[in-house]
């Protein structure tokens, strides 16, 4: 009985702590400093811990080019096919060509752009999460004995903590929007609609123990557009609504999303798509053109790529959001792997996996940029417009372009690119060699 | 799980490749094998960069050649191994610093003789005009406009030049019956083909891997 008490005593401190520290200055949107504090805390240890790292491999090592490991682990001559075959050139041509293709075929199976791209970015020192440590090798007591009270902290604290704080911001999010849902339609609903979004996001961001930082707020999307991100995993949402309201789209679930997604579109009109409707693609761009020309209207939130990457990289963007119409509000996310991965990797772990993995991590730290607003030219189609897009949140981002679609993560090439690239090699061949 | 570590190498490989490259061959090989012992010719079809190589079904072909793989028999294998995959990625070893010069001039043979055996797919020691001709096509391959006589006209005028480089001024009926691997050299020589024909890994220091 009185163990019953204690704990209940305990229980009531905990929350009571929770509410009085993080919630209630997260929901009013302003910050204690412990977050800031925990993130210095963090960084002097995993300084240390490099330089410790550092100190135990004691090989030699030869000395070869650099570069960061986002880009593959081979050295890539970048000269264009023209110029590389050109040089070296001699009478007979296809000896030559045969080298280029030789090489750039064996340069694909050691490593291919694609396949990379799905799996995560490699680090190149220990961030003390040994999520897998293929390499780990006892270099001293002392960063074993810290890395053990990393596991500790991480999942006897930090798990609990952040869960609660997950589960008051799911609960809040289901019953505020419900209740905010029961008004009229009006000024005083909207209003009350994006207070309760921002509130939930925040504790929310605070339960990832997300730090973002937000660059050029100035060109923040605005009512009646269509803002258009990479996308890295699920957590994207919660980053970008932590700033500003939009209007979702997604495909309707079952579950516990599906509850979240039937109690705020109550209050705010989200575009949730049942799965048949999904597959008509004019259907689609039609209630999002309805959506977009009501200028009222929270802007929409898309993600072209269709599926999530590694975030070293942005992937064709699928150019059906681009044919809408509107003003297009770019924004580029890029998450510091340093604290944890955000990536997921849908064909190896599922939605539980990776919300665990990411709640035990050290913390989510992210940038995200707004850019100008575009709009499409009278002269570009579609593709080009989202290619334009595309490069300008690359850029900004510092990720790499690959013209490679997200979808080749299941399928394979499509043979109309294939035969595209076959054609340029052709026609290049007998301009140069056929004179040979 | 953890892979397991590769057998010891042969000592072809001792010189240029570091264990840490290994351990990636190795993480590569078990991703194009879908974690089996051996990879078939088929486990290459899931490469999309190698899909637009028009030499695509030689390379593959390559990996497979018992002669590459320096077994005794002739032939293709039907599946090869971890260690065997290692051999073949060994003729794109980039050069060392010090290698001195018989080093080099074995270097050189070697991977001009992964060239030829791309060429001499009949495995009888010689490039005859109708092998030359396969591998233009293949290289063409996929544009419809060409016709195959363009293809053929540029293997015919590129036979007739290795020719004269080997066997000097033919006579008027002297049929050349094929590029043994003597002439192959000697086409070669004085060009540099080792930095082209290499792939080199950049210096990654990783400890480890977090995923």
């Amino acid at each position: 009985m009185e163990v019953v008490w204690a704990v209940g005593q305990v229980g009531a401190a905990w929350l009571a702590v929770v509410f009085g520290l993080i919630i209630v200055p997260s929901a009013l949107g302003i910050s204690l400093g412990i977050s800031e504090a925990y993130m210095w805390v963090l960084v002097k240890t995993l300084e240390w811990a490099t330089i410790r790292l550092q100190k135990g491999a004691k090989k030699p090592q030869p000395q070869m080019p650099r570069t960061p490991t986002a880009n593959g682990i081979i050295e890539r001559d970048e000269t264009p096919m023209e110029k590389e075959i050109s040089l070296l050139h001699r009478a007979d041509f296809e000896f030559s060509h045969i080298f280029y293709f030789c090489r750039k075929g064996f340069e694909a199976i050691v490593e291919d752009e694609v396949t990379q791209r799905f799996s995560s970015e490699e680090l190149l020192s220990w961030n003390l999460l040994t999520r897998t440590n293929v390499n780990f090798h006892y270099i001293s007591l002392r960063l074993t004995v810290v890395w053990v009270i990393g596991v500790i902290v991480r999942y006897c604290f930090l798990l609990p903590l952040r869960f609660t704080l997950a589960a008051i911001g799911i609960m809040s999010m289901i019953v505020g929007t419900t209740a905010v849902g029961q008004l009229p339609n009006g000024r005083v609903k909207n209003y009350l609609s994006e207070v309760v979004h921002l509130m939930c996001s925040r504790i929310l961001v605070r339960a990832l123990s997300g730090t973002i930082h937000y660059h050029n707020k100035e060109n923040r999307p605005q009512k009646g557009g269509i803002c258009v991100a990479n996308h890295t995993s699920p957590i994207d949402a919660i980053i970008l609504t932590n700033d500003g309201c939009y209007a979702m789209v997604g495909q309707v679930h079952g579950g516990l999303m599906g509850i979240i997604q039937r109690a705020t579109v109550k209050a705010c009109p989200h575009v949730w798509f049942e799965r048949s409707e999904i597959k008509d693609r004019h259907l689609v761009t039609k209630r999002l053109r309805e959506h977009v020309a009501d200028k009222s209207k929270l802007p929409i939130l898309i993600f072209p790529e269709g599926t999530c990457i590694n975030n070293t990289s942005v992937m064709m963007f699928k150019k059906g959001s681009f044919e809408i119409g509107g003003t297009i509000y770019p924004v580029a996310i890029k998450y510091d792997p340093q604290f944890g991965d955000a990536f997921w990797n849908s064909s190896k772990y599922n939605i539980v996996s990776y919300l665990l993995r990411i709640m035990t991590s050290w913390a989510i730290v992210c940038n995200v940029w707004y850019l100008p607003p575009m709009v499409r030219k009278e002269d570009e189609d579609a593709v080009q417009f989202a290619n334009r897009v595309r490069s300008a949140i690359a850029r900004q981002g510092g990720l790499t372009e690959l013209p490679w679609d997200g979808g080749l993560k299941r399928a394979k090439v499509k043979d109309t690119f294939k035969e595209e690239q076959q054609k340029n090699y052709s026609k290049m061949l007998v301009r140069n060699g056929s004179v040979g | 799980g953890c892979p397991q570590g590769p057998r010891p190498v042969t000592s072809v490989l001792a010189l240029a490749v570091t264990s840490e490259q290994i351990e990636h061959l190795h993480r590569r090989f078990k991703q194009l094998s879908q974690d089996q012992l051996t990879i078939r010719k088929e486990n290459f079809d899931s490469i999309p960069d190698l899909e637009f190589n028009p030499i695509r079904g030689k390379i593959v072909h390559a990996f497979f050649d018992k002669r590459n793989l320096r077994q005794e028999s002739d032939g293709l294998a039907d599946e090869i191994n971890f260690e065997d995959f290692l051999t073949i990625m060994s003729y794109f070893r980039p050069i060392e610093m010090n290698m001195d010069e018989e080093q080099l001039d074995r270097f050189r043979k070697e991977k001009l003789k992964f060239l030829f055996h791309m060429y001499d797919s009949d495995h009888d020691g010689k490039i005859t005009l109708q092998e030359y001709r396969n591998v233009v096509e293949e290289l063409l391959s996929g544009n419809p406009h060409l016709e195959k006589e363009s293809a053929r006209s540029i293997a015919d005028g590129a036979m007739m030049e290795a020719a004269s480089i080997c066997v000097g001024q033919m006579g008027p009926d002297q049929v050349y019956e094929g590029i043994t691997f003597e002439d192959f050299l000697k086409m070669w020589q004085g060009i540099d083909i080792e930095t082209k024909m290499h792939v080199r890994f950049l210096n990654v220091d990783t400890i480890a891997h977090c995923y």
